[in-house]
């Protein structure tokens, strides 16, 4: 009996390899006489330059970048949260510590992502430009790759610098959409390359001395320049490291009542509303409503809590506040705090952190205050006079100043 | 072969649910997205490793023994400028909010730029002790 050599394909897959042979097959090389330039061979002569050093600033850097795409996803979704999203209001600092780590490590790897690109630099101009339709697919998505990781990185600095004039578009959803094309092009980066990968985690063989030497000396060098920017801007949020703060946008320490502010009540136009003394804030259950002027709220049961302000942008800072817990208003209208959930608004009529939800772990949390008082003292106007909210492990944009309204909502 | 093909394939489709997702967002000019990620990919490619190209030819003229730690420092000068400079240029100020930018950042840049170079000195005046005193030791650096 003869044994046929291929077995019977289906029609799907003759298809499949004939696209992968389509794909895969040799198209014809360009005129030598166009190898001009950086395409000529031998222009780039650094013996630094060795697959192992982009192996090994690769896995650095896609370290860095998953640590900044999950605490960014993160961010995204405490603050644009789906059904099935849930996070908790304790540990009271989580959040602080989640998004000051996605602008540190995101600061940290500026110099990691100079020193890949310039690693890998000689290779844009490598010969054939294209050698197959799959190839130039790969050098398409790493193009994309490369303009993304640099979007990411440029527009988080302007960002944190509140320079927002160089961006054609809406910083947030730019820096989010961007975020996921650059992990898609770093899967089908590390899909192509994962036998490099692989080689840059184990031991080298038969390295001469010399280029480990240099790999080590050159990768000392980033690490170094990696270190002081951590060092000169993380005291934003790190408090023992305020001190060496000297690059960082902010100061824990500076602003009203020794506290930094985001927006200002004239930047949000509600300096008249807020100082007008008919100010009342109205807190609606379902059938029941309470208005409450700035006297009536002082004579409900005071707490003190100490929280931060943990901004977006990376920067926090811890506060003594002191006002009417938002469990006691919700119950006020004859609600469950811990089976409520409250929308709660500002005097701002416009702009897009003028209301957030207070899902049921904050309301029934009994840190969650209506803050009336900050380190003592009534609210400085840009704080949110006469009362804002602060709850506890939540984004600073969700901590709504000049609160006007509270509605009440079961959750069954 | 098979991790690597749901490496690609997975990979593909977040790339399309980016392109998408920008293109849904009411809150995104596509077309400005579309120019900053041409714009930072140009400038990069073309004028900034323009500039770290002639200084890696600069610093092949260092002797060699300095060379390493010539070239850490200049990457640390170069990635404490890319953070301190929009700050130090200042754009980000506003006139209401004393908070936003509130330190010295021109100084400060300066500062430590200074200090970058101060311990550069340093490690170049010990490294050429070490070698008077061991002149067999040969001189450590490459291109």
């Amino acid at each position: 009996m003869v044994r046929h050599p291929d077995p019977p394909m289906t029609g799907r897959a003759t298809v499949l390899r004939r696209l992968t042979r389509w794909c895969l097959a040799p198209l014809p090389a360009p005129p030598v006489t166009l190898r001009r330039g950086p395409l000529r061979p031998g222009v780039f002569r650094s013996r630094l330059r060795s697959t192992r050093l982009t192996g090994q600033l690769g896995v650095a850097l896609g370290v860095a970048f998953a640590i900044c795409f999950a605490t960014g996803l993160l961010s995204h979704l405490i603050q644009h949260p789906p059904g099935w999203f849930w996070w908790p209001a304790r540990p009271v600092g989580l959040y602080r510590f989640t998004q000051g780590l996605h602008v540190a490590t995101g600061l940290a790897s500026i110099p990691l992502l100079g020193a890949k690109l310039w690693s890998v630099y000689p290779r844009l101009f490598s010969w054939p430009p294209v050698r197959s339709i799959a190839h130039a697919a790969e050098r398409a998505s790493l193009g994309l790759l490369v303009a993304a990781a640099l979007f990411l990185l440029v527009s988080g600095v302007l960002n944190i610098s509140r320079w927002y004039a160089p961006m054609p578009f809406f910083f947030t959803a730019g820096h989010y959409w961007v975020a996921w094309l650059a992990v898609g092009g770093l899967l089908v980066h590390i899909g192509v390359h994962l036998p490099a990968v692989r080689a840059a985690l184990v031991r080298p063989v038969g390295e001469p001395r010399q280029d480990g030497l240099n790999r080590r000396t050159l990768l000392g060098g980033v690490a170094a320049a990696s270190g002081l920017v951590t060092l000169t801007t993380v005291g934003q949020t790190i408090r023992p490291l305020t001190g060496l703060a000297v690059l960082a946008p902010r100061h824990p320490d500076v602003g009203p009542q020794g506290l930094p502010v985001n927006r200002t009540a004239a930047g949000a136009g509600v300096r008249a509303a807020a100082l007008d003394p008919a100010y009342r804030l109205r807190v609606t259950g379902e059938g029941r409503s309470v208005s409450l002027d700035l006297a009536a709220l002082n004579r409900l049961p005071q707490y003190t809590a100490e929280l931060p302000i943990a901004c977006v942008e990376g920067w926090s800072a811890t506060g003594t506040w002191t006002g009417v817990r938002l469990g006691d208003l919700v119950a006020l209208v004859g609600a469950d705090p811990r089976r409520s959930s409250a929308w709660v608004e500002s005097l701002q009529v416009d702009g897009a952190y003028r209301a957030c939800t207070v899902p049921p772990e904050h309301v029934g949390d009994p840190l969650t205050l209506v803050a009336l008082r900050l380190g003592g003292e009534p609210l400085h106007l840009d704080h949110g006079y006469p009362a804002r909210l602060i709850a506890p492990n939540r984004p600073g944009v969700l901590q709504t100043k000049w609160l006007s309204r509270i509605t009440v909502a079961g959750t069954g | 072969m098979k991790t690597r093909t749901v490496l690609v394939v997975g990979g593909c489709l977040l790339m399309a649910y980016a392109v998408v997702g920008a293109l849904t967002d009411t809150d995104l000019t596509p077309g400005g997205v579309l120019l900053f990620l041409a714009a930072v990919l140009v400038v990069h490619d073309v004028v900034w490793m323009a500039a770290v190209l002639a200084v890696g030819v600069a610093l092949t003229r260092v002797p060699s023994r300095y060379r390493p730690t010539i070239r850490a420092a200049v990457i640390t000068v170069a990635a404490v400028t890319v953070v301190g400079l929009p700050l130090a240029l200042g754009f980000g100020r506003a006139a209401d909010n004393t908070s936003v930018l509130p330190l010295p950042y021109g100084r400060n840049l300066v500062a430590v730029l200074l200090a970058v170079a101060a311990t550069t000195l340093l490690v170049c005046v010990v490294r050429r002790r070490q070698a008077v005193r061991n002149p067999k030791d040969p001189p450590s650096g490459a291109r």
